[in-house]
């Protein structure tokens, strides 16, 4: 209803609008009209009222009739005179003569007649009488005597006139009669105007009067909308839930609602007190600095201004905190604020409680986190003792029965440090304590090694089991292959499980944006519902709990899985038919820019154990099974070997004889492995110098820095490996020279990273004090040819980068840079012949040259 | 009102003391105008009688004005009403001036004011036969005040005036 009432409604007002505006128009029209009609008007009025205020003349009919009278009255005196000749007769005569002639020269002369005179009919016979007149005049001022003599004939030229006057005084009246007439028809025009102005005017009044109604029941209508509008927010105000405060522009208040008079214990009365008197750190002019600001400038408040929150303080005193909102009421006058001040003491407890609940529950979570890893950790060093000591047992001459127990054990304990392994690594996943390393690796070695791995179940479970590449190889990536093959094991590994009879086949296919690669592990395996697919990658979810315990496993191999490849910013997923068979692929960016397959060559070096010269070692291990699994295997290699029980005892017998490389463990009671190597490198005395190995369980690689600051450059990872053991003590004990090729990946062109005879000699050869500085400027030389060529392809100026790129060529070479030298030797060359800088060495060149940053910082250490 | 009432009741003070003894003046030429009735100021039996010099005698004033009976502007010398009737001690309500004619009205004593009606005896300077509307002319300074312009005036402006009673 209101949705269809609304538009009419606007068009109404609209309509109203347009209608006012034209009204008013017409109004002012008419105004103006009614203002002109009147001024005419009036105007007219007082030009008659003028005209009328002032007599013209006074009555000209009886002046005119007069003029009658008096000629006859002349008349009769000459009668009379010749009836009775006296003196007073005659001067009668003459009185009666000047009478007349006062009367004519009054008719000749006066304004009033003027018109009159105009006009023949009444001039003619005028003048007839004048000239009688003038012409009788010698005989009136003469002697009497002669006046009685001629007085019959002064009695006939009166006579003659007799008509003259007659005709003159009857036309002077008809004339006057005419104008008179005329000036009445005037007053009746005049007073028929005024009547109809009036009439006008009236209609006028009538008209706006009407207006003036209409207006006033506008007006009305308004003013009960207006009072309708302020009671309904009245009301709004008075039934918010929030404190309302009106606040005028010098910050005092000038109204509050009935909620702020009750949040702050507040009478009617207290209105008028400065805003401050609602907090309680305003004293200190915080609140008019602060959050306040703005009402010094009387802005309306930002947008950041308009909420904040503070400490409000009610009339009892009680402190509370509260959240304030507030706005500038934009109008004429002073500025205006309206601040809403709500008392959220409630929320903040609840906040607080979810606060500490959190917290109590993260550090639950934490606890039970360390709890894991230490649970682990200390589950690693008996299985390590319990592995070592079956590796060490097939040293000795065993039966077929007993190998065959041997090896029943051997798996047992590697499931069970698998199992550990899994828990461990969780624990650091969700700490976010692993991380992904990215060296070259060979994805056809690393796949061989999961066949290998998992053949044995294969075989028991009755299935088949191979790998084949899809579309074109790509051997040679960089990524993590621990982690890769830790994700593959783990999907071959459920692929294994969960078929009987079938087939396992692993597919790994180079995707098309050059980055990707994909491993494809399909079975024919029982399969999962779809519904399942959903979960199988979480955490501790083991699908059918009778299999999965005939099987084996803790539930946590996908969902580490999923993290791990989630850290090598790679995908998994699963499709699955249920009763055909499931398909799990993962999708990681590991086909980066590999320089050549080489490098996996060199890699391969690694696994082949050296022989090493006879050793004199130093073990620090506190845990006795340890250390004799440890001693063991390095006695087996030909080496002799002293124990020391804790890092304390570790640091005497350093300091006590010379070791050719100490092997530490890192958590002992007493002093720990990192203060042990630390005091040995800051005072080894008899030892000083001599290569410190890290031996942990736990090496996380913030920790392996912490290893590198305490003097310790190399690190076994426990439980302990014998092939690794060696390939470490080699790698640290030999001149780089001598030791096989795997401590830093090296390409087989460029063997050395760094001539370390060489660099020794110039090293010694060099003044103490230039060392530093020398070898600070080289590095920056080289440093900044590294960027200026890396980032180019045709140089614009072949000739000055060729002498940059020379003499850093020189300075690697002074310093025994070898690998560095030699690139840059080649880039020179090619940029002399061609003027272009040859692509290979140059994408190799950063890589190279932080290796051989790598080996400098190692030597230096090592120095 | 009261200042004007004032002023002439100062001019009656000043201009008539000296005048106001009973021993108005004989004529000695032609009587030009008899005033009679509710007078105090008689010189002959109950009738004051005035020849041309005794008028000119009482300070004539000259005034400049238009008249409807003549043409153009025109000057008048003569006697203020209002002094001639203090001069004869007019104690009436009115007077009844008539004329040689026999025209005769009624003028109110509402009328002798100061700068009212004057009774002329020279017309631009000069005298008045009975054939020029004399010897004597009420006249009011007709441009003066516009009330002095209405037919009532025009009919009290009595010319060829010789005689005047005072009645109560």
């Amino acid at each position: 209803m209101s949705e269809h009432r609304a538009p009419k409604s606007t068009r109404r007002y609209r309509g109203l609008g347009l209608l006012r505006d034209s009204r008013v128009g017409a109004a002012a029209v008419a105004l103006i009209l009614c203002v002109g009609l009147v001024v005419g008007i009036a105007v007219l009025v007082l030009r008659q009222i003028d005209e009328f205020s002032t007599a013209a003349s006074d009555n000209v009919q009886w002046s005119l009739a007069q003029t009658d009278v008096e000629y006859l009255r002349y008349e009769l005196a000459i009668a009379d005179a010749e009836a009775r000749a006296t003196p007073a007769t005659i001067e009668a005569i003459r009185r009666r003569f000047d009478v007349f002639y006062s009367r004519m020269s009054t008719l000749a002369n006066g304004d009033v007649f003027e018109l009159l005179r105009a006009d023949p009919a009444f001039e003619d016979p005028r003048q007839e009488i004048e000239a009688h007149l003038q012409a009788t005049i010698p005989l009136i001022d003469g002697p009497d005597a002669d006046l009685l003599a001629a007085l019959p004939q002064l009695a006939e030229d009166a006579a003659a006139i007799s008509g003259d006057v007659r005709a003159m005084t009857l036309e002077g009246l008809a004339s006057f009669a005419n104008v008179s007439d005329s000036k009445r028809e005037g007053l009746v025009r005049t007073l028929a105007l005024l009547a109809a102005v009036l009439a006008t005017i009236f209609a006028g009044l009538a008209l706006v009067a009407v207006s003036l109604y209409r207006l006033m029941r506008l007006s009305d209508d308004r003013a009960r909308e207006v009072q309708l509008g302020a009671a309904r927010t009245r009301t709004i105000v008075e039934t918010s839930l929030d404190s309302i405060f009106v606040i005028d522009a010098s910050g005092h208040i000038a109204e509050m609602n009935g909620t702020a008079r009750h949040m702050f214990g507040f009478d009617e009365t207290e209105a008028g007190m400065p805003l401050e008197r609602l907090f309680a750190d305003a004293g200190e002019g915080h609140l008019r600095e602060g959050p306040l600001s703005f009402l010094a400038s009387g802005a309306a408040p930002a947008i950041h201004e308009r909420r904040f929150e503070a400490t409000a303080k009610d009339a009892h005193g009680r402190h509370f905190p509260a959240e304030i909102s507030i706005g500038k009421a934009d109008g004429e006058g002073d500025p205006v604020y309206i601040a809403y001040v709500r008392d959220i003491s409630r929320r903040k407890i609840a906040e607080q409680g979810l606060t500490e609940a959190r917290d109590r529950a993260l550090a639950g979570e934490r606890a039970k986190s360390e709890f894991l890893a230490v649970m682990s950790h200390e589950m690693r060093t008996p299985l390590n003792g319990l592995l070592g000591s079956m590796q060490l047992l097939r040293d000795h001459d065993l039966t077929e029965r007993q190998t065959d127990l041997l090896d029943r054990m051997q798996s047992s304990g590697k499931l069970l440090l698998g199992l550990v392994n899994d828990v461990l690594d969780l624990t650091k996943l969700e700490a976010g304590k692993m991380e992904i390393e990215r060296r070259p690796m060979s994805v056809a070695r690393l796949l061989d090694g999961v066949v290998e791995t998992v053949a044995p179940l294969a075989t028991e479970a009755g299935d088949t089991l191979d790998w084949a590449w899809v579309g074109p190889a790509r051997d040679a990536c960089i990524g993590d292959q621990r982690r890769l093959r830790q994700v593959l094991l783990n999907l071959v590994g459920n692929a294994v499980k969960f078929t009987r009879d079938g087939s396992v086949a692993i597919e790994v296919e180079a995707l098309g944006d050059n980055r990707t690669v994909e491993f494809r592990v399909i079975d024919t395996g029982v399969g999962i519902s779809e519904r399942d697919l959903e979960r199988i990658f979480n955490d501790f979810e083991t699908l059918d709990s009778s299999y999965s315990r005939q099987v084996g496993g803790t539930g946590l191999g996908l969902g580490i899985s999923q993290r791990l490849v989630g850290l090598m910013e790679g995908e998994i997923g699963a499709e699955s038919e249920q009763g055909e068979g499931s398909l799990f692929w993962v999708r990681v960016p590991i086909a980066g820019d590999t320089t050549d397959r080489t490098l996996s060559v060199a890699r391969k070096a690694v696994a082949e154990p050296r022989p090493l010269p006879p050793l004199n070692l130093l073990l620090v291990e506190d845990n006795p099974i340890n250390r004799a699994v440890a001693r063991e295997m390095l006695e087996a290699d030909g080496h002799r070997v002293t124990e020391a029980f804790d890092g304390a005892a570790g640091v005497d017998w350093a300091r006590a004889r010379r070791f050719d490389a100490i092997l530490m463990d890192i958590s002992m009671p007493v002093m720990d492995g990192i203060e042990a190597a630390r005091e040995i490198t800051r005072d080894g005395r008899a030892s000083a110098g001599v290569p410190i190995l890290a031996v942990t369980a736990h090496a996380l690689p913030e920790e392996i820095d912490g290893f590198r600051a305490a003097g310790m450059a190399h690190i076994i990872s426990k439980p302990i490996d014998r092939d690794e053991l060696s390939s470490t003590l080699a790698a640290a004990v030999l001149p780089e020279s001598e030791r096989p090729a795997s401590a830093a990946p090296v390409s087989q062109d460029a063997a050395r990273l760094i001539d370390n005879a060489h660099l020794g000699a110039v090293w010694r050869d060099l003044p103490p004090a230039a060392r530093e500085t020398l070898l600070t400027r080289a590095l920056a030389e080289i440093d900044e040819t590294v960027t200026e060529v890396s980032g180019t392809d045709i140089p614009d100026d072949p000739n000055a980068v060729r002498e940059t790129v020379h003499r850093a060529a020189g300075s690697c070479a002074a310093l025994g840079f070898t690998a560095m030298h030699r690139a840059l030797a080649e880039i020179e060359t090619c940029l002399k012949r061609d003027g272009l800088v040859p692509s290979a060495p140059r994408d190799a060149l950063p890589h190279l040259w932080s290796g051989t940053r790598n080996a400098l910082e190692d030597w230096r250490s090592a120095a | 009102m009261t200042g004007i009432h004032s002023l002439s009741l100062f001019a009656l003070l000043v201009a008539t003391a000296p005048l106001a003894a009973q021993d108005l003046a004989m004529p000695e030429g032609d009587v030009l105008l008899t005033v009679t009735g509710a007078i105090t100021v008689a010189n002959d039996g109950d009738a004051a009688a005035f020849d041309r010099a005794m008028l000119e005698d009482l300070d004539p004033v000259t005034v400049k004005t238009t008249t409807i009976w003549t043409d153009g502007v025109q000057t008048f010398t003569g006697v203020p009403l209002d002094r001639l009737m203090d001069v004869v001690g007019a104690t009436g309500a009115a007077i009844d001036a008539t004329a040689i004619n026999d025209y005769s009205v009624e003028i109110p004593a509402s009328d002798w004011e100061d700068g009212g009606p004057i009774v002329a005896f020279l017309n631009n300077g000069e005298t008045m036969s009975v054939r020029d509307k004399g010897p004597l002319w009420i006249v009011w300074p007709f441009d003066d005040n516009p009330e002095f312009q209405t037919e009532t005036i025009y009919s009290r402006s009595i010319w060829q005036l010789d005689r005047i009673v005072v009645t109560e």
